[in-house]
């Protein structure tokens, strides 16, 4: 019922900006426009404007790079945090805000796609891409970073204590660490439903409806062994979390596999462990995409912003910036990356349709227990 | 008493007449800067909501009243709003007595610094609390998750509304009034409760009323300290907008919440009407005095001592943790703040986004207090019984709306409406100060109209009287004795501003980030020195509300016995 009157809404947000979706139509993929393997420069100087998280950052001086070569002045939009952009960019849809959007997950795949929010557009750069990133057929979001949500752990307070660390999901409803692990409520926070469909990619369940669903038997164990519920990560980390700079008493954390390098205060130092650690059993891939807006008024420089994106200075300075990890795989990362993070060799995933049609059913199902 | 002559009846008449005319004209400036910047957004959202395809749908109404979750949504919101005020109110009294009533050593630093909570993004004053009454926190106490930590913490972040705007009026409050009954054997209680609480009852009455707004639409708070069990409306109408994008559930819950928040401010108006009495003022330089009784002095030693444990503990965790660095202590955080982290574009000197902050806050206290000057005038009329009309009384309630709506809607109407020239605006500067000065109105009105309401009818008479052009009376009469009141009026609309975050995450641009969005951002990324500059920032903007307060406290007007 919700469904068919978000689609009733859709249908009418098309139709209120008529005259904007008659420009779109005629423009609904965009040709390429690398001129042999480089950026193109535009004549007259033109004013791109990309929507993006609040979590976006990039160095001052590649995005000077970009600017300098194509002649392109790029101005950042930001609306909230992942969703509420992705959302606000649903409900302008044909008339939209800016001309690129960056930052959406494969769990708001789903939804950029059933509302018509972008237009095609299939970079040459996407060769050097890594075909597991290349999730959308269509051709309308391109893969620009990706990341790993895992559980973390504090090693000072595991070896103060003796407890052997967690691997494995199963040992995290251990009687070892009771009381032990805070995680982010799924409905607020995108961390947070990360773990959540990490636990359904792992236990199954996902299509049982009822509350005896495999996946929320694991989560009833998690419960039973005192596990602590918070809104968002910026709570779960420095509230809660005992390690690294938090300032808690729990432990362990659901957070990213790139958070401990950050813990690394001072690289100097004689430490080869981050004084947290990732539990990689868990792990949960997050891969954010672009796009290119619907009724954009500057298309061709948008497109000239996405293969900057996959091009070497962008790929390479996502790690510093964002704590993620480029999708042009054979970029070199930075030394705190590759001396402070685990692999993680085969992180849990969904396919994003089914993300798409069942994320509200299972946070209901998981709100039941919660609430 | 004077006795009215037949003559002076009629005059009083026509006069009346004309002051309607200049009534309307003085409400069409904030009534018509609402309806634009407020009500078009809200009602063209709300509609996306409830008409899809341009036909009426109201089927999301029977989804919500039939779903549990929901109304238990609804309790919860409407009582803990409820105790939260009451609480606000029982603990807020005794600190509103203090600085109306006595002179002591920092008591201006006091009055400034007691707007700090105000300020300071919620999720950084959420995250000190927890370090004081989380699990850990230094009482040893744990009540995260729990209603208490939800209560506690909007005392906290209210206590701040009760005591400027009740002590602004009782510092004006004759003492007289008060020794002199106490001279004919009453008992302090009985004091304050015949003589006193009758003079204070309409200012507590409004803020009350903002008080229990505040709470009513609690997010923040709710979110951190209430656990994933605690849901207010404003936190279910954010996750149906912003997360589900259902429209039309949230539209029907942004009803509810308008119809309840309605219903309480024609409440709130009703008794804060009848209960305004007249009565001579006097300035607060006046009627404190330094404490004189062991029992007055143990009163001013407790007032303060209560202020530094709700205050002092909480913002002292914060402090002390800017200087904890993993070095040690020092001013690493500080240094930090300034060195950019190779050039990002995430990084904004702390310099450019106290610059941001006090522009936009700057701008958003103008229009508020023109605004809002216009508006109370408007209200409050000739302050004279047949002056309380019909339109004074909706004026009055449509401008307190804003207050008890949730930022996520009016945010989401702002990107569908302010999207065509010659009002495309959805990325446009001017939207952040215009945002905060929508929330920032309701305060200044709520202080200006309870001041106007208490000059005596008959000084604007006499003057008027005496040849005095309706120009003339405001400036001589109303100004100065309003003085204080604007004053007040003008630190709540920065603070308002200076803390404001809902709003402009939806609006701000990246280069242009305020202080919350800054400290926000900072406390977004993990690390020891991210965590630290968040605390770092937090500590400043903590000393410029104090700073800014100051200053504005200083320039106020001359007042009563100045002239």
């Amino acid at each position: 019922m919700r469904r068919l009157i978000a689609a009733g809404l859709l249908a009418l947000t098309v139709l209120g900006g008529a005259c904007a979706s008659e420009k779109s139509e005629t423009s609904s993929s965009v040709s390429p426009v690398l001129v042999d393997g480089s950026l193109p420069r535009f004549e007259n100087s033109v004013t791109l404007r990309v929507m993006t998280h609040d979590s976006f950052a990039v160095s001052q001086s590649v995005l000077d790079e970009f600017e300098s070569a194509t002649n392109v002045r790029v101005e950042l939009v930001s609306s909230g945090d992942a969703v509420a952009m992705t959302n606000a960019a649903i409900l302008t849809v044909g008339n939209p805000v800016a001309d690129v959007i960056f930052g959406f997950d494969e769990n708001l795949l789903g939804s950029v796609l059933r509302s018509d929010l972008l237009q095609q557009y299939r970079p040459e750069r996407l060769e050097n891409v890594d075909p597991a990133f290349v999730i959308d057929e269509s051709g309308m979001a391109t893969p620009i970073d990706h990341g790993n949500v895992c559980v973390n752990f504090d090693r000072g307070a595991f070896l103060a204590s003796g407890t052997p660390i967690p691997s494995t999901f199963e040992e995290l409803v251990d009687p070892s660490v009771k009381n032990d692990f805070v995680v982010e409520d799924p409905s607020t926070s995108t961390p947070g439903l990360a773990f959540m469909l990490a636990t359904i990619a792992k236990f199954g369940g996902g299509d049982d409806a009822t509350d005896g669903a495999a996946w929320l038997n694991y989560w009833k164990q998690l419960k039973a062994n005192g596990l602590s519920v918070v809104d968002s990560w910026e709570t779960a980390y420095y509230a809660n979390f005992s390690g690294g700079s938090g300032k808690g008493d729990r432990p362990l954390v659901v957070s990213y596999a790139s958070s401990p390098p950050a813990e690394v205060s001072d690289t100097s130092l004689p430490v080869d462990q981050s004084p947290t650690g990732v539990v990689t059993q868990t792990c949960y891939r997050q891969t954010e995409f672009a796009g290119i807006l619907r009724g954009a008024s500057q298309p061709q420089a948008a497109a000239a912003f996405i293969e900057f994106m996959l091009g070497g200075s962008f790929q390479a300075d996502v790690p510093g910036q964002m704590y993620v990890y480029p999708v042009v795989t054979s970029t070199p990362l930075p030394d705190t990356f590759a001396k402070y993070t685990a692999p993680v060799d085969a992180p849990l995933a969904l396919p994003y349709s089914d993300v798409a049609a069942n994320r509200e059913r299972w946070i209901s199902q998981w709100s039941a227990l919660f609430r | 008493m004077v006795r009215t002559l037949p003559l002076a009846d009629s005059r009083a008449n026509s006069s009346s007449r004309r002051f309607l005319w200049w009534r309307i004209l003085a409400a069409a400036p904030p009534l018509l800067f609402l309806a634009v910047f407020f009500a078009w957004p809200v009602v063209a959202i709300l509609l996306r909501g409830l008409r899809p395809d341009g036909v009426w749908d109201f089927s999301a109404f029977g989804e919500v009243v039939a779903d549990p979750t929901m109304r238990r949504v609804l309790w919860f919101t409407i009582w803990e709003s409820i105790a939260s005020t009451v609480l606000c109110v029982l603990f807020a009294l005794p600190g509103a007595a203090l600085f109306a009533r006595y002179r002591f050593r920092g008591k201006r630093l006091l009055w400034s610094a007691l707007l700090v909570p105000f300020v300071l993004p919620t999720v950084v004053v959420a995250v000190s609390l927890l370090g004081v009454i989380g699990s850990g926190g230094l009482t040893g106490v744990n009540l995260s998750g729990t209603v208490w930590a939800i209560l506690i913490a909007h005392v906290f972040f209210n206590y701040a509304v009760v005591v400027r705007t009740v002590g602004s009026t009782w510092s004006t409050i004759d003492p007289r009034l008060e020794e002199s009954a106490q001279a004919l054997g009453a008992r302090p209680w009985r004091v304050f409760a015949e003589v006193t609480w009758p003079l204070i009852r309409s200012s507590v009455a409004a803020a009350s009323s903002i008080v229990f707004l505040f709470s009513f639409t609690s997010f923040g708070i709710v979110l951190i300290l209430g656990g994933s069990t605690h849901r207010t409306l404003e936190v279910e109408i954010y996750d149906q907008t912003a997360k589900f994008l259902h429209l039309d559930i949230a539209a029907v819950l942004a009803l509810l919440q308008l119809l309840v928040v309605v219903m309480i401010l024609v409440w709130f108006g009703r008794s804060q009407r009848r209960r305004s009495v007249l009565f001579d003022q006097r300035s607060a330089t006046e009627t404190e005095k330094p404490a004189g009784t062991p029992r007055q002095r143990w009163f001013i030693r407790s007032n303060i001592a209560f202020i530094a444990v709700l205050f002092g503990t909480p913002l002292a965790v914060l402090v002390v943790r800017s200087f904890a660095t993993p070095e040690g202590w020092g001013f690493g955080f500080y240094r930090a703040l300034t060195n950019s982290r190779g050039g990002s574009t995430s990084f904004v000197p702390p310099i450019d986004a106290i610059g941001n902050s006090l522009l936009f806050a700057s701008i958003a206290t103008a229009i508020a207090l023109v605004l809002g000057l216009c508006a109370a005038w408007a209200i409050v009329g000739d302050g004279s019984a047949h002056s309380e009309t019909r339109f004074s009384r909706w004026t009055d309630t449509a401008l307190m709306i804003p207050l008890g709506t949730s930022a996520v809607t009016v945010g989401f109407g702002f990107l569908i409406v302010f999207d065509e020239p010659p009002l495309n605006l959805r990325s446009s500067l001017w939207l952040i100060p215009i945002a905060h000065a929508v929330v920032a109105l309701p305060f200044v009105v709520r202080l200006l109209v309870p001041a106007l309401r208490s000059i005596d009818p008959r000084l604007r008479e006499a003057a008027a009287t005496l040849g005095a052009s309706p120009r003339r009376v405001w400036l001589s009469v109303e100004v100065p004795i309003v003085g204080r009141a604007l004053a007040a009026a003008a630190g709540f609309a920065f603070a308002v501003s200076l803390g404001e975050f809902g709003a402009t995450a939806f609006l701000v641009r990246p280069d242009r980030p305020t202080m919350p969005i800054a400290i926000y951002r900072a406390l977004g990324r993990p690390g020891e020195y991210n965590f630290g500059q968040a605390m770092a920032m937090s500590t400043i903007l903590m000393l410029l509300t104090v700073v800014v307060m100051l200053l504005i406290d200083r320039f106020r007007p001359a007042s009563v016995s100045e002239f």
